[in-house]
């Protein structure tokens, strides 16, 4: 038990550890990144229905980006096929909410109808505004089956507007921003509809 | 025998409040927690006697800290999802294990060390069955940081009251 030794000792333990944690990032490292992958795919995706969809929908992004757009700004797009025909259009979409930014997932199917809308990103008010983040999300869900036309532009807003959806109670300007950034969504797809997914789908 | 012991229990509340959201983060935190400090043990056994006091404590961090490292590695390599609610509390670990060396741990007898283990386990799957079932049951403050503490604290005043009422115990 002397100087030496402990010293020697402490080296010894010192290189073991630096190459252990190495050695298990090394083979842990490909592993971690692609269950990240998948992680990320699913929470990205999971406002899909698992049957409408039999491709990786993120490694086909369309050409979609920073497109600016009435009331909100569609950052990117991806698309869903079934069968290796187009089934799910996929919008991301970036609206400004009482706090800052509100990034949205929307997905449009070859009709043209809403499938549904998830909350990527936010940062408004937590309780009130900040309930969009919820998922399920039972506000949300009332735009499912929804499209361009159906309502028309003037039922396209808060009953407090004379529209006809309710707001997220006590977040007027939260709502207002998220259905026009949907509307703006839906109009996108309605007049890009030939290059989004081609002429073959529609009804 | 025991320096510190405030410092190891709060050291062990972080992970007690913070990552027993849910039963499985619970249990996946305090799996790792032994796994940890056994191999810590074994390991620092084997250091202790050959070691000039000053270089017990440098050999101690690197030890905790390369079998932290690893286990989380392994963790996360085993099921990432399941591995990213207690990442953080996982890194305590090694500070702990640093703490309970300090305070004379793993010279005391091996059945106070298993009863420490066991008890916060216990406490731990506990707390985490609680939260989540109230969670769940629409209680959403369970599932919060300050709901977390008032659980702990209610079940901390059950177990006294219960201790009062039992004074053969």
């Amino acid at each position: 038990m002397n100087r030496a030794s402990s010293v020697l000792i402490l080296v010894l333990l010192a290189g073991l550890g630096i190459g252990a944690t190495y050695l298990a990032h090394y083979t842990s490292a490909p592993r971690i990144a692609a269950e990240q992958r998948l992680i990320d795919s699913r929470n990205l995706l999971d406002l899909l229905p698992a049957q409408s969809y039999d491709n990786q929908p993120l490694e086909q992004p369309l050409a979609v980006t920073n497109i600016p757009l009435a009331n909100s700004t569609l950052l990117g797009g991806y698309l869903a096929t079934k069968a290796g025909q187009p089934s799910v259009v996929l919008l991301r979409s970036q609206t400004l909410g009482y706090e800052g930014k509100i990034e949205l997932m929307i997905a449009i199917d070859a009709n043209g109808k809403l499938l549904g809308v998830k909350t990527l990103k936010q940062s408004e008010t937590p309780g009130l505004g900040g309930k969009i983040a919820d998922w399920p999300n039972a506000w949300l869900q009332a735009f499912t089956g929804k499209s361009r036309n159906e309502p028309g532009d003037t039922g396209w807003a808060l009953k407090k507007d004379q529209g006809q959806f309710d707001q997220v109670a006590g977040a007027t300007i939260t709502s207002r921003a998220v259905i026009s950034a949907i509307h703006d969504a839906l109009r996108y797809f309605d007049e890009h509809r030939e290059p989004l997914i081609g002429s073959g789908a529609h009804d | 025998m025991t320096k510190s012991l405030p410092l190891q229990n709060s050291l062990m509340l972080a992970p007690l409040i913070g990552a027993t959201t849910s039963w499985s983060a619970a249990l996946g935190l305090w799996l790792m927690f032994i796994v940890v400090i056994s191999a810590y043990g074994v390991g620092m056994c084997a250091l202790r006697s050959r070691l000039v006091p000053p270089a017990c404590l440098l050999a101690s961090i690197l030890l905790a800290a390369t079998l932290t490292s690893c286990v989380q590695m392994a963790a996360q390599a085993w099921s990432l999802q399941w591995h990213q609610p207690v990442a953080l509390y996982a890194g305590l670990i090694a500070l702990q294990c640093v703490v309970l060396e300090y305070n004379g741990f793993f010279q005391s007898p091996r059945l106070d060390r298993v009863r420490l283990c066991a008890a916060f386990g216990a406490l731990m799957l506990g707390l985490g069955l609680l939260r989540e079932l109230l969670g769940n049951g629409g209680l959403h403050l369970a599932t919060l940081v300050p709901g977390g503490f008032i659980l702990l604290g209610l079940l901390i005043a059950a177990h006294q009251a219960w201790a009062r009422s039992t004074p053969s115990h």
